[in-house]
């Protein structure tokens, strides 16, 4: 069984997961812009403001950022040094693709531990946070954002390993 | 740990992501001194409290919905129509329009994308030499990160804490400057006989106008709204951002209502892979500044280089070095934090020491062996890297004397901070 094969039942899954993500993201841009507009219009015409709003656009920020890097994980929209594809010969080049892949996987395991151990002293010691939420339901974005972006990292490895085989099949036809 | 440091370092040179990589360092640096990895985490949350941060996915979609819409072909004909009749007008015209379209999206190699395609094809027309041509597009590439309201430029801010309104004031003149030379440049290789050069007519002036209208007051809302103390410049985000959002989707109608989730999911991919390097830069930082590094980094120097102004010159062969390698977001996050200490030790400006980043950083871009504006420039136009090489080096001498004055004149970054207050 390929990589092709194995994603298959989890294509509509990934689908689903990647059309939430981009519409949460367009509603969090879309709240950020409302909101700031809102408090610049509150301050000129009655000298006041919301309190909540400007907590609540910093934590937008976070989210939005959080979740745009999941997304440009699936994508490969991350920056990097890509010097290494100028360079190196094109047969190496599935060969590095398979080891950063393995390599990112690895190190956003370890992201996601360290936000769960964060999450746990977050709920230990909670805090108050906005609206009345414990600090630890706004920072919940670690975990989930970075869970996402390790599982993409793992599925891009595999794929990366079903083309790598493919190749070697090919190449002793 | 070392060697598993060195391996990460390895990675990081088989392009994988910078984020990634930053990452693994910290992590490995905070579990080899037996500290909970959830710090990792705790650093990462701190960005929450940076009020400054909302500007810059406002700004990014701000600048990708321009570019997706008719709005630089409208800046160019304006350009042409108000520029062009100068002896070197298109190529003065390049200039501008490049150093305008970069300003508002930032991100640099999109203005090569964007423009070069429509650039290149008309300077071979007026008679410029192809090299000549060449090398004016390639660096014109990242011209204008200096103008307000550019990526780079609130980046540092963050990064450095330093106030954004002064450093949206402080890059104008040295921006002015280095336009005022390429364009002197521009000028003097400009073939005698322009084949297309024309005067325009009052109808078509008022014509360009009556186009450009609603695009031309945003430089004034943004200045006019900060320095006039109506927003702070993150607000100054969400007002471009709306702005441009009716300018563009509801007058003009270039960008359809259904494309607008596409052009903000490209925006948020590229703040996304900025945050998280920066999220993950948090993390490092503070194990790099709780070991002390930027102190020792300090006094180590300091043993061997006392004057301000040797210090300024080896941070430029040294800043030139990593723009060719890192782009310029990666840049700013990694190296300003280690630096900034050092460079008020020395007691630079820390909004002069952002002008001359920036300043190093672009000119970076079009530095060989591996400067982005090269491998873009490369790509679109299908020309061997060589060539351009050869191409760019009239502009890079000129670019390079400008970071001479920029580094030397620190009075050409503060003159406008000062008298703006």
């Amino acid at each position: 069984m390929n990589s092709e094969t194995a994603a298959k039942p989890a294509r509509p899954i990934l689908h689903l997961l990647a059309g939430i993500e981009e519409t949460v993201l367009s509603l969090l841009l879309l709240a950020m812009i409302v909101l700031s507009c809102l408090q610049i219009a509150l301050r000129g015409l009655f000298s006041g403001g919301l309190l909540w709003a400007d907590p609540l656009i910093q934590q937008m920020v976070l989210w939005s950022g959080l979740l745009g890097a999941a997304l440009a994980t699936s994508k490969g929209k991350h920056i990097s040094l890509d010097v290494i594809t100028y360079l190196a010969p094109e047969r190496l080049l599935p060969w590095i693709l398979v080891l950063t892949h393995l390599f990112s996987a690895l190190t956003t395991t370890a992201l996601v531990y360290a936000a769960c151990l964060f999450l746990q002293n977050e709920v230990t010691y909670s805090r108050p946070g906005l609206f009345g939420l414990p600090s630890w339901a706004w920072n919940a974005i670690f975990p989930l954002a970075f869970l996402i972006i390790t599982l993409r990292y793992y599925l891009a490895f595999f794929q990366a390993i079903g083309q790598l085989r493919q190749r070697y099949r090919e190449g002793q036809r | 740990m070392t060697s598993l440091k060195l391996l990460t370092a390895l990675f990081a040179l088989l392009a994988t992501p910078l984020f990634v990589v930053i990452s693994a360092f910290a992590l490995l640096s905070f579990h080899a001194v037996d500290i909970d990895l959830a710090v990792v985490i705790i650093e990462m949350s701190r960005l929450a409290d940076t009020p400054l941060l909302v500007s810059l996915p406002l700004f990014i979609f701000a600048g990708t919905l321009l570019s997706e819409s008719g709005a630089p072909g409208r800046i160019l004909l304006l350009s042409k129509v108000f520029l062009g009749w100068l002896p070197g007008g298109l190529a003065v015209v390049s200039l501008v329009v490049c150093a305008l379209f970069t300003a508002f999206t930032g991100a640099s190699g999109v203005t090569i994308f964007a423009l070069g395609g429509l650039l290149l094809p008309a300077l071979l027309r007026e008679g410029y030499q192809d090299r000549f041509a060449m090398g004016l597009i390639t660096s014109s590439g990242s011209l204008g990160l200096l103008f307000p309201p550019s990526l780079p430029l609130i980046l540092y801010g963050v990064v450095s804490e330093t106030r954004i309104d002064q450093l949206f004031v402080a890059g104008i003149l040295p921006g002015i400057l280095m336009l005022v030379l390429l364009m002197a440049y521009t000028v003097r290789k400009s073939p005698r006989i322009l084949k297309e050069r024309k005067r325009f007519s009052a109808s078509e002036i008022l014509s360009a106008l009556r186009q450009t209208a609603w695009e031309l007051p945003l430089p004034f809302i943004i200045l006019g709204g900060i320095y006039g103390g109506f927003f702070v410049a993150g607000e100054a985000a969400a007002v471009t951002a709306l702005y441009v959002l009716i300018v563009e989707v509801f007058i003009h109608r270039e960008v359809p209502l259904a494309k607008l989730p596409e052009i903000i999911n490209k925006s948020m991919m590229l703040f996304g892979g900025i945050l998280v390097i920066l999220a993950a830069s948090m993390a490092s930082t503070n194990y790099l500044v709780d070991q002390e590094v930027p102190t020792r980094l300090f006094a180590f120097i300091h043993q061997y280089i006392s004057s301000k102004y040797t210090f300024l010159l080896l941070l430029n062969i040294f800043l030139l070095v990593v723009g060719t390698m890192l782009d310029i977001f990666s840049a700013l996050i990694l190296v300003v934090p280690l630096i900034l200490p050092i460079a008020i030790g020395y007691g630079v400006d820390p909004v002069h020491l952002g002008i001359i980043f920036l300043t190093n950083l672009q000119i970076g871009y079009s530095t060989p062996p591996v400067g982005l504006n090269l491998f873009m420039a490369s790509y679109k136009f299908e020309r061997p890297l060589l060539e351009l090489y050869r191409a760019t080096q009239p502009f890079l001498v000129l670019l390079l004397l400008t970071l001479a004055l920029i580094t030397y004149l620190p009075w050409l970054s503060l003159v406008l901070v000062e008298l703006l207050g």
